[in-house]
Parts: C-alpha cells; structure tokens; sequence
C-alpha cells in the first residue's frame, strides 16, 4: 500500500507548482520528498541524481538540440515569409483567405520547424498585424495563429513525437511521423472550416487572384524550404537515417539556406544562435531529466498499476476509459508543460490502453493533440503566451475568438480517438 | 553574477559547438566515408548531458524556466518579496539536495566502482561530475536572485 506516497506527490507537486516554483524543479522536488518517505536520504538523493543524469544520455534525445538549431536557422533566415507568400498564392483568394494562409504558414512551419512556439511567433508577428490591416480582428487573428500553430507538434518531423518514443519505451519514430500526418492536416482543416465561416459571417475581405507567373514565383521560391521536409521525412520514413542523424542534416541544410542561399543569416549572428539553442534545449532538458526521475519514482511506488486499478473499477470499456483518460490529460495539459506530461503520463496510461487493444501508436497522436489544447489554454499555455505577445493584446481578449477553435480541436480530438484507422493507415500502408 | 553568466555563455557555445560538429561528423563518416565512426554517438550523449544541465543553470540565471507566475504577479510589496523567497528556497533545495549532495555520492560512486564508458573508455565520473557543478551554480544563482528581491523591498 503506497497511497500516503501518491498523496506525498500529487500535493506537494500541486502546491509547488502553485505557488509558482518553476515547473522542472517543482517535479524534482516532489518527487524527493516523496522518495525520502520510502528510502535512506542518500541513497534516494543518489538516485533521482543517476536517473536525471541518465535520462539525459541518449543518442535519440539529440534530435531535440538539433532540432532546435534547425528552427533557429528558419526563423532568422527567411524561411516564414517565403512560406506565408507560398500559402497566399495558394489559398489567400478563398473567403476568410487571410486566416487560411496563416492556418497553412503555421502548418509548414510548425511541421518544418517542429516547434509550435517558433511557429506562433515567427509566422504571428507577421501574419497578425497584415490580418489587421486587412480588416481582421486582432483577437481574432491572434486566436487563429495561436491554434493553428499547435499543429506542426503533430505534422512530423515533431520533438514531442520523439519524447513520445522515449517514453513509451521505443514505439518507432518512423512510424509516429508517418501517422502524424493525416490528424495534424485533419487539425488544420478543421480549424481552417472554422475560421471561413467566421471570416464569411463577418464578410472579411478577400485578396484579388494573383497572375500565374506570381503563382509559380512564390511556389519556385518556397521549394528549397519545402525540400527539407522531404529530405528529412524521406531519409527517416526509407530507413536510411534515424531520427537523430536527419536532425543533423536538417542543422547543415537550413544553415545552408539561410547563409548562402537566402543570405539573411550572417557569420557573426552563429554564436548568438547556438546560445539561444542551448537555453532551449536545456529548459526542455531539465523538464526530461526531471520528469524521467519522477516516473521512476511512480514506477517504484507502484502507481501506475494502482491508477488502472482504479480506472478498471470505473469501467472496463475501452471507449469510456479513453474518455475518462482524454479529460484527464485535457486537464493535465491546462497545468503542465507538453514535455513533462507526456514522459509522465505516458508510463501510466501506455499500459492500459495496450490491454484494451489500443496501438501505442494511436495513442501517442491521441497523447500530443490532446495535450496541444492545454498549449492554448492559461495559465501555462506557452503557445498561448506567444501568440497573444506577437499580436499585443491580452489573454481575455483572445479567449472569446479562441472558442469555437477550441470545439473544433476537441471535435478532431474525438474523431482521432474514436477512428483508429485515421491515424493508422498512412504508417500500415508503410508496413508499422 | 554577470560575469558567471558570460562565462557559461562561452562554454555552453563551445561545448553545443563541439555536440554539432561530432553528430555531423558521426553522418559523414557512415554515408560519405563509409567507416562509421565508434566514439562519436557516446560523446555526443556526454555532451547532451552537460548542455543540458550547464544550460538549466544558465536559463536559472537568466529566469527563464517555465512557472506558473499568476500568485507571485497578483501578490504586492512583502508578501510579493516572502513568496519569492520561497520559490528560490525551493530551486536551492532541490540543486542542494538532488544535484549536489546526490550528484557528488554519484560521481563518488561511479569513481569507486569504476565504472567507464563502452567506447571512450572515460571513467563515468567525470560526466556526472556536472551534476553538482551545475547544482552549485544553480544554488548560486537562486541564492543571487534572493538578494535581489530584497533589495527591491528596500528601495
């Protein structure tokens, strides 16, 4: 019996987190009072320091600076504005055009970049302010970019996606990229339906069609960007390189592009890249080693088999588990950050939802779009942060707009929960 | 404090320098070269683990971390100042705790047992060794931030 232990964690994680220690350290520290109940100091002390250390040592976690780098190099090398041109060619024509193509530029740079807050903040600060000249609403469009930015966390290559694999104990990453595909465009067309029917009930403007030779301008100038995602995509999915490697070939080609091709990425700019690199990569660091400690220490005290337990005595239908499992994490997500919610929960629920028949695969896509609407949400959404500091409006204003997205991203949520075969077609069709 | 800052700056661009250089070099030698090379994966972790954590110091010092600041935001004046210090109590407490009282009876551990990496041959140690540097940099930091708040209630 350890219940005084998951008590010992919940609370005093609830109660740090509160109060406003920061997330990583509120983790770490629950979980060594919560060991120093069941064990000597120093060897509990020794351990969480062993775990921390050894979460870290993996060749596959490399992918995540790199990654990162990548993202750098496109943010500052002028990959967004060549994509959002892309995108208006494309779609700026339709009703509610405007909010499409930042739908569209948040997808392939999400997808390009992998972060959904380097999409929010690269393709917001630009699509925001041109949606408000246009006629838009500020809060309206800032809604429309902070959603749709969470969608390149599905549409692969995908960090998360690869802390997935990690903690679900080696689901092959090859095949959550291929199955990312089909629910991150299901997610970016379902917000795309809302927001043109929004746009056309408040008869927001139009762009006039651009001449074909404009067309084919932009399509020829967004190619070089565009190439990475197949070049990335087609080395991992072929087997050819892993996961980590690509991340490496993503580094070399977008410093490439950004430096020599598109020339806004100067020489003396690279230290302050690789600088803010290695912040970011820490911070989502200190979250793993941390979080890596804290499921150890819930393994040890047995807590993922009291949970099904308890979720079994509920029900024993697979759909009302995964119900009951999907407002769990939608309330996770409301509080915690991506990283650590999915390296904690995942130990927890991977197991049940096997038992049920579930493919982990499944569950990871179910997981992370689950876990993208709590990146919109106060009072840690990050995205959320993000996107209303680009458009330079409050939270409460953005609430109301962000509503109806956020029925559209539950009803997909729902849909990729209940119909298995949407996310697991692609990657079959591959053979996973 | 600033010049502790500076310094972490060079050493983490060096360090996440050399990570980049030995992963991109790992991909040419076993595509381009064809002899893949044996120590290049096992330092690129070894690296990560110092990144990461030398970096989780440095965002310390930069206050960066993710927290949930709606309390210390809504709280004025000292009780504003008490829960700061709180906070920075909490960060010291587990940097002590964890990464340098855990991290130095690890490395201690590892030295006695010695234990050594598969391919470099290292003794484990020393890549652990980061664990209580970065936890007294942390303490160091945390400890710099209280003084802080406790100017601002000064002035």
């Amino acid at each position: 019996m350890s219940y005084p232990e998951i008590f010992i964690l919940v609370f005093s994680f609830m109660i740090l987190l509160g109060i406003g220690v920061p997330v990583a350290y509120s983790i770490g520290l629950s979980s060594m009072f919560t060991l120093l109940v069941s064990m000597p100091s120093l060897p509990a002390v020794t351990t969480l320091a062993q775990r921390m250390a050894t979460a870290l040592d993996s060749f596959t976690l490399l992918a995540i600076p790199f990654f990162i780098l990548a993202g750098q190099f496109m943010n500052k090398g002028g990959i967004a504005t060549r994509l959002i041109d892309l995108a208006k060619v494309l779609v700026g024509r339709l009703p509610g055009g405007l909010a499409f193509v930042n739908i569209i530029s948040c997808m392939l740079f999400g997808a390009i970049s992998g972060s959904a807050v380097a999409a929010a903040s690269a393709i917001g600060g630009f699509m925001v302010d041109k949606m408000e000249k246009s006629g838009y609403s500020k809060p309206f469009s800032a809604a429309v970019n902070i959603t749709s930015s969470t969608t390149g966390l599905i549409i692969p290559p995908s960090n998360i996606l690869i802390i997935y694999s990690l903690a679900s104990g080696g689901v092959s990453i090859a095949a959550l990229f291929l199955a990312g595909y089909v629910p991150g465009i299901l997610l970016g067309m379902a917000l795309m339906s809302v927001a043109g029917v929004w746009a056309y009930l408040k008869k927001y403007p139009t762009d006039e069609g651009a001449a074909l030779s404009e067309i084919i301008k932009k399509v020829l100038d967004a190619i070089p960007s565009l190439m990475l995602l197949v070049i990335v995509m087609g080395g991992i999915v072929g087997g050819i390189f892993t996961a980590t490697e690509a991340s490496a070939i993503a580094v070399v080609y977008t410093a490439v592009l950004s430096m020599l091709v598109y020339k806004e990425v100067k020489f003396e700019d690279i230290p302050s890249i690789f600088l803010e690199t290695s912040k970011t990569t820490s911070i989502v660091m200190l979250l793993i080693g941390a979080s890596m400690g804290m499921s150890w220490v819930m393994s040890f005290e047995n807590i993922p088999q009291q949970v099904s337990a308890v979720l079994l005595q509920i029900s024993d239908n697979k759909y009302v588990i995964l119900l009951i499992i999907n407002l769990i994490l939608l309330f996770v997500g409301v509080f915690m950050d991506m990283t650590p919610a999915v390296l904690i929960f995942t130990p927890i629920f991977l197991p049940i939802v096997t038992d049920l028949g579930m493919d982990p695969i499944h569950f990871g896509i179910v997981m992370v779009l689950n876990l993208c609407i709590g990146l919109c949400t106060p009072p840690v959404g990050s995205v959320l942060f993000v996107g209303v500091g680009v458009a330079k409006i409050s939270i409460q204003q953005v609430i109301k707009p962000m509503l109806p997205l956020f029925i559209a991203m539950l009803v997909t949520l729902l849909l990729i929960t209940y119909v298995p075969q949407i996310t697991l077609w692609w990657p079959r069709l591959f053979g996973f | 404090m600033s010049k502790v800052i500076r310094l972490l700056e060079y050493v983490l661009v060096v360090l996440i320098t050399i990570m980049t250089i030995d992963v991109i070099w790992q991909v040419a030698s076993r595509y381009l070269f064809q002899s893949p090379s044996s120590f290049t994966d096992e330092l690129a972790g070894f690296l990560l683990v110092w990144v990461g954590l030398l970096g989780a110091a440095y965002a310390l010092g930069k206050r960066a971390h993710l927290a949930i600041d709606i309390l210390p935001k809504k709280l004025e004046g000292r009780s504003r100042v008490a829960l700061l210090m709180i906070i920075e109590c909490c960060i010291t407490l587990f940097s002590i705790g964890v990464m340098v009282i855990g991290g130095t009876n690890l490395v201690y551990l590892t030295f006695t047992l010695e234990q050594k990496s598969a391919s470099l041959q290292i003794p484990l140690g020393y890549v652990y060794i980061i664990l209580p540097i970065s936890g007294l940099l942390m303490a160091y930091f945390s400890l710099n931030h209280m003084l802080e708040s406790r100017k601002d209630i000064v002035k």
